[in-house]
This record gives C-alpha cells, structure tokens and sequence, in this order.
C-alpha cells in the first residue's frame, strides 16, 4: 500500500479494532466467575480475555488519534477511486487468486473427490493466469494443454507422496 | 561441560546412520529448494514437512525439520543474489550486496561467500546454543508465574518492535491479536469454552500450525500473484569454491555477525531477517570500505549470511530452554516437538538433557549437509528459478491445505488455514506484520494459565508482579522496549549521553 494512503488504512483499521476489543471485553465480562462453585474469583476464563480486549483496544485509540492528526479520517472514497481500484490488475489477480483458492479449499474439497477437485484447481488457476485475452486461442493452444499436464501431474503426484509416502489420509 | 560432550558424541553417534544420513541430504537440499523459491518460506517449508513427518519416530522427525529450516534461510540466499528477490525475508540483507555482485558477473563467488557465511554462522549458533541452552534453562527453573506472564508480554513487545520498526504499535497490536486467538477453545483452568459461538470445531481452539501455514503461506501466495511480474536475469554462475582469503580477510565480521544473529534469534519471536539486517547494518558501521555497501561488497553479504544462519540455532535456545520461540520457522518446531511427545522447557535439562545435544548434533549434521549441497548442483538448481509463479503458486496452495488438513484430518483446519491466509494478506498490505500474532498464538496459553495462577496466589494483589526481582527486571526491559520507540525517550537519551560525555 502506498505511503500516502497508510492514515486512511490506519484510521479505518482502529476502529474496526475498537469494535474488536469492545466485542471481547464484553464477551469476558459476561463469561461465569465460579464464585458459586467456590472458585477463586481471580481464576476466572473472562479475566485474560478481557485484559487482552482492553489492551487491543487502548492500543486501537492511540493509533485513531494519530490517524485523524494525520488527516487519516479525510477518506476521500469516491466513485471513480472504488472503480479504479477495482479495474486495478493487480486487484483483480488478488482477487481471482481469493476466490480460486475459496471454490478448491472450502467448496470443492470433501465434496468431490480429492484428485479431481486438485485437477480441476491447478487446471483452471494456471489457465486463468496464462490465458491473454485478446490473442487467439488457437495461438495459444499450448497455453491449455500444458496446464492439463500440470494438473494432472500434480495432484497425481502430490496424491501418491501423501497418501503412500508419508501415509497421509487424503481429504 | 564434559558430560554436555557426551551426550553431543553419543548424539552423533545415534545419527551416523545410512538411513538417517540419507534423510539429512534430502531434507536439507528441499530446504534449499524451497528457500530459493519466492513465495515459499522456511516457515512454509518446516509448517509443511511438520505434516509429512508426524508419523515418524521423533527424532527422525525433528532432524529432518532442522535440516528444512538450515536448509531454507540459506536457499534465500540464492535468488536474493540471482535475482534480487530474496527467497525469504531472512535473505532481504544478502540481496543488497549479493545482487550486485551477481551483476559484476561474481555470481559464483557471491554463491561461495554466502554459503561459506551461512556454514559459519550456522556453526557459531551451534556453539552458542550448546553452551546457553542449558544455562537458561537452569536459571529458567527460578521462574514463577509471574515472571513467565512478564516474559509472555515482553516477547509480544520485542517482537513487535523489530519487526515493525517503522510503527511497533502495529506489531504490538498484531501480537494481542495472536494472543486473543489463544483464548479460543476450552481454557485448562475450568474448562470453559471461550468464544465459540457455539461451534463444536472452535471449541477445541485454533490450531497453529494451519494458523501458520495461512498467515506465511496463503497470504504470501496472494502477495506473489497480486504484485508485477518477478523478472528473472541470466547471470553467470562461474566459479563457486569461496576463496580462502575472502574468509580470512573477514573473520571478525563472520565472528560478530554469528554472535549477533544467535542472540537476536534468542529473542522470543524475532526472526533471521531482522539478525540479518542487524549483522549487516554492524558490519558497515565498522567496515573499512563503507563506501562498497549496497554495490557489492563482499563484507556485506558475508555479514548478513552468517548473520541469519546464526539465528537459526539462536531461535532454538528459547525453544528448548523456556519453551517460547524465538523465530516463526521456530515456532512451528516447538509446535511439532509438543506434537512429537517431546516437552522443551525450564525442565528438559532435569527430564531429558540428552535432547538439547541431539539438537545440538542436527544443527551439525544440518549445517554440513548445507555446505556441501550449497557449493554442489548450483548451475542446475538455477534453473528451479525460472518457474513462473502462476505455475508455482497453486501447486503451493495444494500443499498449504493438504499440509493444514493432515495432521488432524479436518476440513475445519483448510478453513482456518484460508482465514489466517486472507488476514495475514490485508495485515501485510496495511504494515501490520504477522509475526508478532502467530508469536501471540504461542504465548497465549502461557500468558492466560500464568496471569491467573499468579493472582491467586498473590490474592489478587499486583504487587509482587514488580517486586519480586526477576520479574521486576523483565518489566523494567518491557518498559525500556516500549520507551525506545518514543521520541521523548530519545531525547532524554540523547541528553543523558551529553552529559556523560561532559563528565
């Protein structure tokens, strides 16, 4: 992130973290003491968690105000800067990246099974990255072909060194 | 003394094997691989060998780790001087003369210099360690719980601070959160779960090692596959064997650099790249030849090689000693050696001493296997480096998950691995770093049974929190450490120094 923006990324980040520590400072203080048990009231689970929440947050309220000195709270969001950031190529490699990993990770593994869900992640990542739009695609025909042999061979080989070589049990 | 030999020559003995020889190269010629991969990490690289090797006899298991780790801080070295992009954080210091000497057509004898660094560096921390790790972990058995709550905030703070030298708030802040995500799942006191919403997977608390593979694995995948294109530069290898002069001609720098890396690696969290740049910026404030800084001095890469080599054995003197990591890829083996039935900590010298010097022996074996395998295979390993990254990258993301799923057989785990990867991406991108949180997520335990034993025993009362002395001293380092970074500290400082000079 660019210099020039780090106050707006501060001012933005401590309040999120205010709301953060508040949220766990509230969530210890409602957790049981087990006086009634005859505990130790100083054994309670509420008491490090709230000591962490409330240290996040003083931490939190230093940052805010040097932020704001910093005019970190001018945001300056605006329609053309979200759509710049947006039509930004590296924000959409970050993206494609996010959301290719979260289908594999989360949508298709234990789903299908592993080495077809494998295949079909590295096929589609490294033909997404590779892929030039604008170019023909029988240009490019090796472009496909060699991100299916790499996909084959990846989650063939990965496969076979977990489950055989270090005895892993597949997802 | 002399029974620390012993037990080192019987260590020895035990790994002089075929097998475990065997085991010792291939370890530490992947550790290599994935050090010179950008985008791949020493922590990467021991998080996921943790997963391969737990089904392992323990000591097998922990060599191999230690060899992934050498192995890796040094393989850095090489696109850091080939390619101007360090292969870890810890090589970002060897770039800066490494490269250019690449440039000057020295590829070769840069390889050689940083190899020879990294060996004797390697081999100071492997001294040091012997000869401190039994020394902490004697005076550790002294500490009570309120001593080990100081050093939990201490390690949080020191951390924060070297590796967020711009803004320690930020690390600070990164280590709460690492501490917050400890409280997760059943605490040890009561039994009571801790913000899991209700959720049966969180109950049982956020596993690091996925934590760690996210927050160093994913996050860097996202990094790697967000910023331009890396441009790979044909340099010429040419000859590799360092030059024995070059040697000779610094060995008080090799020998500064190696203590200064082992004692910034005995740091609770703070890692190889901040011993490297540390060694360095040593070196050059004492260096004849300041000028050749940053346009290729030999000195340079020699200080900043051995430098982070050194940390390795130094971030395994807590790890043993007090239980407490001293760096990330650290981290992970102290997670491992818990996974392995092995207990570091104040009473390894008194339970099991012979393990400190097996350790001892495997940063040896380690350490040797590196410097024959960084001085071998140069010209073909220089070829890894022209993979491109779109190639790369998913192929490391299916072993992050697979190296997140395996250990416990969850999908919860990959989940986590996923989350730990997106935070650790946005906490890069807004200067917050990731080490502080993933140093919180070990202490976090310590820091909540400790805390809360300690007020019972003192009835709630906080005073013997600053009375009783060692704790007084830790507090009083905690406060210096956060007094540092302050302006009006500096100037009061700056005084001081005035007026002791007057006098």
């Amino acid at each position: 992130m660019e210099e020039a923006k780090m106050p707006k990324a501060d001012f933005v980040s401590a309040i999120v973290l205010i709301l953060f520590g508040s949220a766990v400072v509230y969530l210890s203080a409602k957790m049981p003491t087990f006086r009634e048990m005859g505990a130790n009231p100083y054994s309670a689970p509420g008491i490090v968690p709230g000591f962490i929440g409330a240290t996040i947050i003083l931490m939190s309220i230093i940052m805010l105000v040097r932020s704001i000195i910093k005019r970190g709270h001018r945001l300056g969001i605006t329609g053309s800067s979200i759509k710049e950031f947006f039509k930004s190529p590296s924000t959409k490699r970050m993206f494609i990246t996010i959301a290719l990993s979260l289908i594999y990770g989360v949508g298709l593994l234990g789903k299908i099974p592993y080495l077809l869900s494998t295949f079909l992640y590295v096929l589609v990542f490294v033909f997404v990255f590779e892929y030039r739009r604008g170019e023909s695609f029988f240009k490019q025909y090796k472009t496909p072909m060699f991100a299916f042999v790499q996909a084959i061979l990846t989650s063939g080989v990965i496969a076979a060194i977990f489950r055989y070589a270090f005895l892993v049990n597949l997802p | 003394m002399l029974e620390g030999l012993r037990m080192f020559g019987e260590a020895i003995v035990m790994f002089m094997k075929p097998k475990i020889i065997f085991d010792v190269f291939w370890a530490t010629q992947l550790g290599i691989i994935v050090g010179m991969l950008p985008g791949l990490t020493a922590t990467m690289g021991v998080a996921l060998m943790t997963t391969l090797t737990f089904k392992m006899a323990s000591s097998n298991a922990i060599l191999i780790l230690i060899c992934m780790y050498i192995g890796a801080i040094y393989g850095g070295s090489r696109s850091a001087i080939l390619l101007n992009i360090p292969g870890t954080p810890a090589n970002a210091a060897t770039a800066v003369d490494g490269y250019p000497l690449a440039r000057q057509g020295k590829a070769g004898q840069a390889i050689g210099i940083a190899t020879t660094g990294s060996f004797l560096g390697s081999i100071i921390g492997m001294i040091l360690l012997a000869f401190f790790t039994p020394l902490i972990g004697n005076f550790a058995l002294k500490f009570q719980s309120y001593e080990y709550f100081w050093l939990a905030i201490f390690g949080i703070v020191i951390s924060g601070n070297l590796t967020a030298p711009k803004d320690p708030l930020k690390g600070w802040i990164s280590g709460f959160l690492g501490l917050f995500v400890a409280m997760i799942g059943m605490e040890g006191i009561h039994a009571y779960i801790r913000f899991s919403f209700g959720s049966v997977k969180m109950s049982g608390g956020i596993a690091l090692i996925p934590a760690m593979v996210g927050a160093f694995g994913f996050a860097e995948i996202i990094m790697v596959m967000k910023y331009t294109k890396l441009e790979v530069i044909k340099a010429k290898v040419g000859r590799v064997i360092p030059r024995l002069s070059d040697i000779k001609r610094y060995w008080v720098t090799i020998i500064r650099s190696g203590i200064i890396g082992t004692f910034i690696g005995a740091v609770p969290g703070v890692g190889e790249d901040i011993a490297a740049w540390v060694s360095y910026d040593f070196a050059r404030n004492s260096s004849k030849e300041k000028e050749k800084f940053g346009k290729g001095s030999v000195e340079g890469l020699i200080a900043a090689e051995t430098g982070n080599n050194a940390c390795v054995a130094g971030a395994m003197i807590p790890v043993l000693s007090l239980a407490i990591p001293g760096s990330a890829p650290a981290a992970v083996l102290l997670a491992a050696m818990f996974i392995h039935g092995v207990r570091p900590g104040p009473l390894i010298m008194m339970e099991f001493p012979e393990f400190v010097f097996q350790v001892v022996a495997m940063v040896m074996l380690a350490t040797f296997a590196m410097f024959v395998l960084g001085l071998s295979l140069v010209k073909a390993l220089v070829r890894i480096l022209l993979i491109p990254r779109q190639k790369l990258m998913p192929v490391v993301f299916v072993l992050c998950v697979i190296g997140s799923y395996a250990i416990q057989g969850r999908y919860f785990d990959v989940g986590v691995m996923i989350f730990f990867g997106i935070l650790g991406y946005l906490m890069r991108e807004m200067e917050y770093p990731v080490a502080p949180m993933v140093l919180g997520i070990i202490l976090g335990n310590i820091l909540d049974k400790n805390l809360r034993r300690a007020l019972i025993l003192s009835n709630g009362s906080l005073i013997p929190f600053f009375t009783r002395p060692i704790s007084l001293v830790i507090f009083i380092l905690t406060v210096i450490t956060i007094c540092s970074k302050m302006k009006w500290f500096r100037f009061l400082m700056g005084k001081f120094k005035q007026l002791m000079a007057k006098a």
